[in-house]
C-alpha cells in the first residue's frame, strides 16, 4: 500500500481494498440494472418468432441456479478457514468453489448451444438479444471470477500460504464471488421464472 | 517501528522498475503527480486538437453556401470536436487536477491505489489513441443514395454521428462504415478508465485522509472531487451498456435500437442521457471545486457559506441524476415526462444558485487581489450565470421545443462548458502552477490570456444566441447567403480565432515561465488549504511527516488570528512558522517508503486497443493478443511483489 | 463502528444458512410450477422469494451484516439509485407507448 507507516490509514476502519470492492459492487448494481432494464422493456413488447419459453429447460437450470448458490457456502466455508488460518482447508474449499463456478459455467454452454440448435439465436428477435447479452454477460462476471479463483489457489500452494492481507486477497474475490451469485438470484427469478 | 525487509527472492522476473529520472520512469511511474502531471499534458494536446477541429468548422461557417468542407467532413468534425473536448480533453484535465492535488489537499501520501491509478491512464492514453487512429484505419461509409455519397478526404474517415450518437443515424444502415464502431469502442475505453479512477478517488478520500482531516474539513475541491467520482461511478456503466448494444447492433446483428427488428431508438436516448446529463455535471464540478479555492484566497476572506456549497455540490449531484429527459423534449416522450423533467429542471437550479450566491459572498467586502486565476474565477461566475440561465430556459418544454439542435443551445453548453468548466480549470491552472513548478507564471501574459479569451469567447458564443433565436440549425455544413445569418457568422468565426490567439499566449506564458519564470516561494497566494504548507515544487514525498489538521482552512488558521471585530490579523509568529516549515518540508527526518513503479499498467492498458480492432475487423489474432497482453498484465499486477521493496528515501540534502 | 467487531458466523451456521438457501429455491421451482394453483400471487411471491435469498447473501455471506455503516449505505445507495432510474425509464417508456400507439 501507499503511504509509510508512520502515515494514518483508513480513518472509517473499513480495509481500502475491500471498500474498493464494494464501491465496484455498488456500480456492478448498475450495470446489471441497465441489462435488466432493458431485458423487461423488451419482454413485454411484440416481438415475431421463437420465445425462450419454447427452448428452456426449468429442472437443467435450477440445478445449475443451485450449484452456483452452493459455491457461494464453499466461498464463505474457504473464507472461514482462512480466518482460522487452516491453509489446507482453504485451499480445499477454493478449488471446490472454482470447480462448482466452472460447472455452472459448462451449464450456460449446454444451454446456448441447445437453444441455438433449436433456433433461438442471438439475432432471431429482440428477446432473444437481450436474453444473450443479459446472462452472457453474467457469465463472464463468473468466467473471471473462476480465473480469479484458481490463481488464487494457485498462490497459495506457496509456502508462506495465503493470508487475508496479501495483494490477491481472499476476501476481495469472495465478496466478487458472492455478488455475481446474487445477480444470478435475481436473473434466476426475472429471466426464467416469471 | 521495525521494517522487515525480506530478500528479494521472486522478484528476478517481476522485478520492478526503479528508475527516477527520464522516459522509463514517467512510463513505469505510480506517482499520483507525475500521472497528473502527465494526464495534464497529454489532454492539453487533444484540446488542441479539438481546438482545431473547431476552428476548420468556422472556416466552413464564415461565409454563406461555403465549401471549405464537404457535408460527410462537416459531420466528421463536429462529431470528433464534441467528443474530443469532452472525453479527451475537460474529464481528463480535471483528472490532471484531481491526481494532481487531491492526495496534497488531504494530507496523504498518494492515492488509495496507485498502480490503479496509472491503469486509468494508460487506459485513457489507449483509448483516445483508439478513437483517433480512426483517421487512419477507419471509413466513414455512405448509405445508398444519401448525400454523404459525395467524395470523402481524409478528414471524413472520423464518426460522423454527433457526439451523443443518437440511434439509428449512428447504427450500421446510415452509418455503414467503420468510423461509429471506432466511436463506441473508444469510448467504451475510455469509460472503463474514468470508471477505474473513480473507485481510486472515493477509496482515498474516504479512507486516506490525514489526522484530524474530517468530513467536514476537507477542501471545497476535494469535496467537489468526491461529488465527481460518485457521479462517475454510477453514470459510466449505464453508459458501458448501452455501447455494448450499438456494438452488438452493429456488429452481430442484434437490433436493440432499431425499430426493424423491434428495439427502441428511444431507450438509447434515455441510455445515453442517465450517463449524459451527469456528465455535465462532471465537466463543471472540478471547475467549481476549483473557484471555491480560488475566490476566497484572492479576497482574502474565508469562504462564505462552506456546508451550503458543499451540500449544494452534492444535491446538484444528486439531483443530476433526475433531470436527463429534458435532452430530449423534441423526442418521442411522454407529456407525462415532459412535465416531471421540466419541473425537476427548475430544481436543479436552486443549488446552483446557492452556489453562485455563495461566491458572491464570498467575494463581498474582501480585499480583491485581481491576479489571473482570480480574473479567470471572476469570468467564470459571469459566464456561468450566462449559461446557466440561458439553461433554465430548456425547462420549459415548448420553449425548448423551438431551441432544440439549434445555436441557441450551442451558444448555452459552450458558455457552460467554456465559459465555465474551461475557465476554472485555465484559473487552477494558474493558481497551482507555483505548486506544481516552483516557478511563478508572467502575471502580465496571464492578464493578456485572459483579456483576450474572454473577448473571444464573448464574440464567439454571444451571437450564437440570436443565430439559433433567428434558426440556424445546429450541424448543418451550409446556409444560405437569403437567410442573412452571415454577418453574425463571420463574427463567430473571427471570435474563433482571437480565443485560438489566447491559447497561443497561454502556452507562450507556459513554457516561457516553466524555464525562466521566478522562483516560486510555497505559499505566493498567501493561501488557506495545506497543499501550500509543503514546498514547491512538491517534493515526491508530498509531506515529510503526516499533517496534523485542527480546522477547515488549516494553514489560515496557523498565520492569521481574528482581532474583536473579527478581522483576520497575522500572528507575529507565522514568518518563523513558514520558514519552520520550509525547513521540514525539504528535510524528511523519517525513512519514508514511496510505492514502486510498475510495467503492468501500461501493459494492461494496451491490451484493450486490440480487443476493439479484434471486433471490428472480427480478427482472432487481435482478440489474441490483446488476451496475452491482458493476461501478462494482470498476473504481474497480481504477482510483482508489493511491500518488500519499497523504495528508501534517504534524506536529501 | 461497533458493528465491525461483531462475531462472524461459524462454519455450522453457514451450512445452515445454505440449507435455507436451497429450500427457497425449491420453493422457487414449485412456485413455477404451480402458477395454475396460485394464479396472480406467483409473480410477486417469487420477487419475494428473490429477495429474501438476495438479502441473506449479501447479509450473512458477504458480511454485510456485520460491516461498517459506511459501506452498508454505498450498496443501498446503489441499489436505491437503480431501482429509482430504472423504475422511471421503464414507466416513461409504457406512457410513451400509450400516448404515442
Amino acid at each position: 500500500m501507499s503511504g509509510g507507516h508512520d502515515y494514518p490509514h483508513e480513518p472509517t476502519g473499513v480495509e481500502t481494498r475491500k471498500l474498493g470492492m464494494w464501491v465496484f459492487l455498488s456500480t456492478e448494481i448498475l450495470f446489471f440494472g441497465t441489462l435488466i432494464t432493458t431485458f423487461l422493456l423488451f419482454k413485454g413488447r411484440d416481438f415475431p418468432g421463437i420465445k425462450l419459453t419454447d427452448v428452456y429447460d426449468i429442472p437443467f437450470t435450477s440445478i445449475s441456479s443451485f450449484i452456483l448458490l452452493m459455491s457461494s457456502l464453499t466461498m464463505v466455508l474457504a473464507h472461514n478457514a482462512l480466518e482460522n488460518e487452516d491453509q489446507e482447508k482453504t485451499r480445499v474449499w477454493l478449488l471446490a468453489t472454482a470447480m462448482l463456478g466452472a460447472i455452472f459455467l459448462a451449464g450456460q454452454i449446454y444451454e446456448f448451444t441447445e437453444f441455438y440448435h433449436k433456433g433461438f439465436e442471438l439475432s432471431t428477435n429482440i428477446f432473444s438479444s437481450t436474453f444473450y447479452v443479459l446472462t452472457g454477460f453474467h457469465g463472464l462476471h463468473v468466467f473471471i471470477g473462476v480465473v480469479f479463483l484458481i490463481g488464487l489457489w494457485a498462490i497459495g500452494q506457496r509456502q508462506q500460504g495465503l493470508s487475508l492481507d496479501g495483494g490477491m486477497n481472499l476476501e476481495f474475490i469472495a465478496l466478487y464471488w458472492h455478488f455475481v451469485d446474487i445477480v444470478w438470484i435475481v436473473l434466476f427469478t426475472v429471466v426464467y421464472l416469471i | 517501528m521495525t521494517k522487515i525487509i525480506e530478500p528479494a527472492k521472486r522478484t528476478n522476473i517481476f522485478r520492478r522498475p526503479s528508475s527516477e529520472y527520464g522516459f522509463w520512469s514517467w512510463v513505469t511511474t505510480v506517482d499520483h503527480k507525475k500521472i497528473g502531471i502527465m494526464y495534464g499534458y497529454a489532454a492539453f494536446f487533444f484540446l488542441l486538437i479539438g481546438g482545431l477541429e473547431a476552428l476548420v468548422l468556422r472556416i466552413q461557417l464564415a461565409q454563406p453556401d461555403n465549401s471549405f468542407l464537404s457535408a460527410a467532413e462537416y459531420n466528421a468534425m463536429f462529431t470528433m470536436h464534441g467528443t474530443t473536448m469532452v472525453f479527451l480533453a475537460i474529464m481528463p484535465i480535471s483528472a490532471a487536477f484531481f491526481n494532481y492535488l487531491l492526495p496534497l489537499q488531504i494530507g496523504a501520501r498518494d492515492v488509495a491505489f496507485p498502480r490503479l491509478n496509472a491503469l486509468s491512464f494508460w487506459l485513457w492514453v489507449a483509448g483516445g489513441l483508439f478513437l483517433y487512429s480512426t483517421f487512419i484505419f477507419g471509413t466513414a461509409g455512405a448509405p445508398e443514395g444519401g448525400y454523404l455519397a459525395e467524395e470523402v478526404g481524409w478528414l471524413g474517415n472520423a464518426p460522423n454521428g454527433g457526439w451523443f450518437g443518437y440511434q439509428p443515424n449512428a447504427g450500421f444502415k446510415y452509418s455503414p462504415g467503420t468510423a461509429m464502431d471506432y466511436w463506441a469502442l473508444g469510448l467504451q475505453i475510455l469509460g472503463i478508465s474514468s470508471l477505474v479512477s473513480a473507485f481510486n478517488f472515493i477509496v482515498t478520500i474516504i479512507n486516506m485522509r490525514t489526522k484530524g482531516m474530517r468530513f467536514m474539513r476537507m477542501p471545497v475541491f476535494t469535496w467537489m472531487t468526491f461529488a465527481v467520482a460518485f457521479l462517475l461511478a454510477f453514470s459510466l456503466p449505464i453508459i458501458a451498456i448501452a455501447l455494448f448494444y450499438v456494438t452488438f447492433d452493429r456488429q452481430f446483428g442484434t437490433t436493440f435500437f432499431l425499430v426493424e427488428g423491434g428495439g427502441d431508438p428511444v431507450l438509447w436516448q434515455h441510455l445515453f442521457w442517465l450517463f449524459g446529463h451527469p456528465e455535465v455535471y462532471i465537466l463543471i464540478l472540478p471547475a467549481f471545486g476549483i473557484v471555491s479555492e480560488i475566490l476566497p484566497t484572492f479576497s482574502r476572506k474565508p469562504l462564505f457559506g462552506y456546508a451550503a456549497i458543499v451540500f449544494a455540490g452534492f444535491g446538484i449531484a444528486f439531483i443530476g441524476f433526475g433531470v436527463w429527459a429534458h435532452h430530449m423534449f423534441a423526442s418521442a416522450i411522454s407529456p407525462v415526462a415532459q412535465a416531471g423533467f421540466g419541473l425537476s429542471t427548475m430544481v436543479i437550479a436552486v443549488p446552483t444558485g446557492v452556489k453562485i450566491f455563495n461566491w458572491l459572498g464570498t467575494i463581498w467586502g474582501g480585499k480583491l487581489n485581481l491576479k489571473t486565476p482570480m480574473l479567470f474565477a471572476l469570468g467564470f461566475i459571469g459566464m456561468f450565470v450566462i449559461g446557466g440561465l440561458s439553461g433554465v430556459t430548456h425547462s420549459i418544454v415548448p420553449a425548448d421545443t423551438q431551441q432544440t439542435d439549434t445555436y441557441y443551445i450551442v451558444a448555452h453548453f459552450h458558455y457552460v462548458l467554456f465559459g465555465g468548466a474551461m475557465f476554472g480549470i485555465f484559473g487552477g491552472l494558474y493558481y497551482w502552477f507555483p505548486k506544481v513548478w516552483g516557478r511563478m507564471y508572467n502575471e502580465t501574459l496571464g492578464q493578456i490570456h485572459f483579456w483576450t479569451m474572454m473577448i473571444g469567447f464573448n464574440l464567439t458564443f454571444g451571437p450564437m444566441h440570436w443565430l439559433g433565436l433567428q434558426g440556424q440549425v445546429r450541424r448543418t455544413w451550409v446556409y444560405a447567403e437569403e437567410t442573412n445569418l452571415g454577418f453574425w457568422n463571420l463574427i463567430v468565426s473571427i471570435g474563433a480565432f482571437i480565443i485560438a490567439l489566447s491559447i497561443l499566449i497561454f502556452m507562450a506564458n507556459w513554457i516561457y515561465s516553466r524555464r525562466k519564470g521566478e522562483k516560486a516561494p510555497f505559499d505566493p497566494w498567501d493561501a488557506r488549504t495545506i497543499e501550500w504548507t509543503i514546498p514547491s515544487p512538491t517534493p515526491v514525498w508530498n509531506f515529510s511527516k503526516a499533517p496534523e489538521v485542527k480546522a477547515l482552512d488549516d494553514f489560515w488558521h496557523a498565520k492569521y488570528d481574528e482581532d474583536e471585530e473579527g478581522r483576520a490579523v497575522r500572528r507575529d509568529t507565522a514568518d518563523a512558522l513558514l520558514l519552520q516549515l520550509e525547513e521540514e518540508g525539504l528535510n524528511p527526518e523519517e525513512e519514508i517508503e514511496l510505492p514502486n513503479p510498475s510495467y503492468f499498467p501500461i501493459i494492461l492498458a494496451s491490451g484493450l486497443p486490440f480487443f476493439g480492432y479484434a471486433v471490428i475487423y472480427k480478427s482472432i489474432p487481435l482478440a489474441l493478443i490483446g488476451a496475452v497482453l491482458l493476461l501478462v498484465g494482470s498476473f504481474g499486477w497480481a504477482i510483482e511483489p508489493l511491500e518488500e521493496e519499497f523504495t528508501t528515501k534517504e534524506e536529501e540534502e | 463502528m461497533s458493528a465491525d467487531h461483531k462475531e462472524h458466523p461459524t462454519p455450522k451456521k453457514y451450512v445452515q444458512i445454505a440449507i435455507v438457501l436451497g429450500v427457497l429455491t425449491a420453493l422457487e421451482v414449485t412456485l413455477y410450477y404451480i402458477e395454475d394453483l396460485v394464479g396472480s400471487f406467483t409473480d410477486p411471491l417469487l420477487i419475494f422469494l428473490a429477495v429474501g435469498k438476495y438479502i441473506i447473501v449479501v447479509g450473512w455471506f458477504m458480511h454485510l451484516r456485520f460491516e461498517n455503516k459506511m459501506v452498508n449505505r454505498f450498496f443501498a445507495g446503489g441499489m436505491i439509485l437503480a431501482l429509482v432510474l430504472f423504475t422511471i425509464v421503464m414507466l416513461e417508456r409504457g406512457m410513451a407507448n400509450f400516448f404515442f400507439n
